[in-house]
């Protein structure tokens, strides 16, 4: 993935869970992982289109996900509904969209997707011939992976 | 025996979402994400704004419009929807109202997006993370004129 | 993008599961580690022994308690608490410790384990996939989940925990070491690290490859060979014989000094740069394509667009620079310089900012740096050149073979590659160009 890419994404994953859990965010070290990958229980993922092609994943498991429903909507949510999941959604939205932005100011033309939401267990999500780099987030709702696969066009 | 309401406060000031004669502003609020537009609607109601409608995408959003309308003082559009994004829906409500008072509020804030919308009609552009204070001050300013 | 979401199996008629179910067709030696239980197939089982007093072996993996006599045959021993990170009691070295000896393939190998405790027959179709939240175990080495009269089981693979690829994990295949009263020196287990087959008959050279590779990751092979027969020979005449090894990183530092290619870290001097140029086939296409792996700062990757650009000032330029040292290649993009220092011919290419000198705008368009594994998959265009100094031989024997078989696939036909100064293409397909220092290969028809 292009070095340019990688802050704005670190940098907003970090400033907009921060603003909505009200809450000190850890980043852990970044790493590379390739194709096919295992995922926590809970899943919201966001495209990329435009100069690029990809997506944003973002997981979790299911208490992470329903303890930041929780702190965003300000109530306690104890199953994965529509809101919780419409919540979740929003954050994958916002965080990605911020990304979007510094990258536009950038010079790089990026558009976004609706983001979609996947919940279960034994997940996997592939992709063909695509690397994606790893940001872990640590907030005190548990751990966020965020999963960035982009390719650019050719 | 006096209760407060006798006694007139000088801290006491008006829910912003009330016009001078009581009666309260009506909001349409278009948004795919429930939770976005249960956020916005919190925000308002709580400072006494009627919100009249809700929509899920651009189209839906632009027939409400034209459902309610002229019983309608402002709208608070996304960007991202599926459908007819919210710059689209934008340009339709003011071509079927040119009076039409419009918000954006989306996570998306790239410049050229937000001078399109500007120039396209919107009355004002609010990035999200929403935050209330910011949130009521844009409306209310934009309703004020 | 397609997402699966696992399946359970159908419902089938509940006598024809009951069947199933009580068919027996999987046994394992069942043993505890940190209070949890394990299992291991009972084919991977060779015997079970109680054992202590294993021989320590230097420069081995910290799991690797060390080798022991198994009727004359010297085999490893590798603590599996430690290698899972998991507490163990640490006993005397007198003491007898709980062995579970395993063959995998032809590999024979003990393990030290807390408690062995009896054979347990199950049915296959009854084990489970395995589950994150069952281990304190990476999910990778546990093949399956299976209850057993009110215990709950892990099933270790052991295939993937010592097979020969692993070079991470894998246990440091024992020589005899040079001290130990018994046996002659055992071959060299097959492993992937050097691909020479040890008959060299040399202890010491074959004890320095894998202390390079421990130490610096650096793979003896093929590729530079060469290079390494002739340092050792350099090395070894002038040290003590009782001081060849290399104890520490500093010694491995010390004898990989004279393999790094000229120019490295550095802009590339204009002797390198024409000599390399010279050596490179001429390149028809008015579209070039690179591929950089192993980029580091960005040095190289700056040094090669400048010399394309003057070569071939109307070509559009194309080069994917990749490193997987994050903090090495963040910084490329933006290298600024001081003007002492920079040779003349790129600072014609470069502009001067408020930090400083920074390579002009065409000349950072044409390049790409990517934050990138070269062992993943890359989806680049085929390419006219690959510049790829000092990264092959950081690399097990087996990705090097990898890599230089993706070099062929990713070249244009009449492609060439630039390896480091000490490096070599294999001869059977590809050509040497040039001389010297400089390392270009260009591919056989």
């Amino acid at each position: 993935m292009r070095v340019e890419y990688i802050n704005p994404f670190v940098e907003s994953a970090f400033n907009v869970m921060r603003e909505v859990l009200q809450a000190d965010v850890k980043r852990g070290d970044l790493y590379l992982k390739s194709t096919s990958m295992p995922v926590m229980g809970v899943a919201a993922i966001v495209g990329l289109a435009g100069d690029v092609e990809g997506r944003v994943l973002f997981d979790m498991d299911k208490p992470t996900a329903l303890r930041i429903a929780s702190a965003m909507n300000g109530e306690e949510l104890t199953t994965m509904d529509d809101l919780a999941k419409a919540t979740i959604t929003e954050l994958a939205n916002m965080i990605t969209a911020q990304a979007v932005t510094k990258l536009h100011e950038l010079g790089f033309r990026f558009d976004l997707t609706p983001p979609a939401i996947f919940t279960g267990d034994n997940m996997e999500v592939s992709n063909q011939d695509v690397e994606a780099l790893i940001v872990p987030m640590e907030a005190p709702q548990g751990k966020v992976e965020i999963n960035v696969a982009i390719r650019e066009r050719a | 025996m006096k209760t407060k309401e006798d006694f007139p406060s000088i801290n006491e000031r008006k829910p912003e979402g009330q016009r001078p004669d009581g009666t309260p502003f009506r909001v349409l609020v278009v948004d795919d994400s429930m939770f976005v537009a249960k956020q916005i609607t919190q925000i308002l109601t709580s400072e006494g704004y009627d919100v009249v409608g809700q929509a899920a995408d651009g189209l839906l959003g632009l027939e409400r419009y034209k459902e309610l309308y002229p019983n309608v003082d402002l709208v608070t559009m996304d960007i991202t929807m599926p459908n007819m994004d919210g710059i689209t829906a934008l340009q339709k409500i003011i071509e079927f109202d040119k009076n039409a008072r419009v918000i954006m509020i989306s996570a998306l804030g790239k410049q050229d997006l937000v001078k399109q919308a500007l120039l396209t009609g919107a009355k004002n552009y609010i990035v999200k993370p929403l935050d209330r204070k910011k949130v009521l001050e844009r409306i209310s300013h934009v309703l004020s004129k | 993008m397609s997402v699966q979401t696992a399946e359970r199996p159908e419902a089938e008629s509940t006598s024809a599961r009951k069947e199933r179910a009580e068919k027996i067709d999987f046994k394992m030696v069942t043993f505890s580690l940190a209070g949890k239980e394990y299992g291991i197939d009972i084919m991977n089982v060779k015997e079970i022994a109680s054992a202590g007093r294993f021989t320590y072996v230097p420069n081995a993996a910290p799991f690797v308690r060390g080798v022991y006599n198994l009727r004359g045959d010297i085999i490893s021993i590798i603590d599996l608490r430690t290698m899972f990170h998991l507490p163990a009691e640490r006993k005397s070295d007198d003491a007898l410790e709980s062995l579970l000896i395993l063959r995998v393939d032809d590999h024979v190998f003990g393990v030290i384990v807390d408690n062995i405790d009896k054979v347990v027959g199950v049915s296959s179709v009854a084990i489970q996939p395995p589950h994150p939240i069952f281990g304190d175990i990476n999910v990778k080495y546990i093949k399956g989940i299976i209850e057993n009269q009110g215990k709950l089981y892990i099933i270790l693979n052991v295939e993937k925990l010592f097979a020969p690829k692993k070079e991470a994990e894998a246990p440091v295949p024992v020589l005899a070491h040079a001290g130990m009263p018994t046996a002659a020196p055992a071959p060299l287990e097959n492993r992937d690290v050097t691909a020479i087959p040890v008959d060299s008959g040399d202890v010491n050279a074959d004890f320095i490859r894998e202390t390079l590779f421990a130490f610096k990751r650096f793979g003896v092979s093929a590729i530079n060979e060469r290079w390494f027969t002739e340092r050792y020979t350099e090395w070894s005449s002038s040290r003590k014989a009782t001081d060849i090894q290399l104890k520490e990183q500093t010694e491995a530092d010390q004898f990989l000094e004279t393999f790094y290619s000229a120019c490295t870290g550095t802009l590339w001097t204009e002797e390198y740069a024409d000599a390399v140029m010279s050596a490179l086939p001429r390149i028809e296409s008015r579209s070039i394509n690179v591929w950089n792996p192993g980029c580091g700062k960005g040095y190289e990757t700056y040094s090669l667009a400048c010399a394309l650009r003057r070569a071939y000032p109307d070509a559009r330029i194309k080069i994917w620079a990749n490193d997987s040292d994050l903090l090495a290649i963040s910084m490329a993009p933006n290298m600024v310089f001081t003007a002492e220092g920079v040779p003349e011919m790129y600072l014609e290419l470069m502009v001067k900012g408020k930090n400083g000198w920074t390579f002009q705008q065409t000349i950072r368009d044409s390049i790409f740096f990517e934050f990138h594994d070269v062992l993943n998959s890359n989806p680049i265009p085929p390419v006219d050149l690959i510049l790829c100094r000092d990264t092959v031989s950081f690399l097990s024997a087996a990705d090097q073979r990898k890599l230089v078989a993706d070099f062929a696939e990713k070249t244009k036909h009449d492609g060439a590659v630039i390896l480091g100064s000490n490096e070599r293409m294999p001869e059977d397909s590809w050509n040497r160009s040039g001389g010297g220092a400089t390392s270009v290969f260009v591919k056989k028809a």
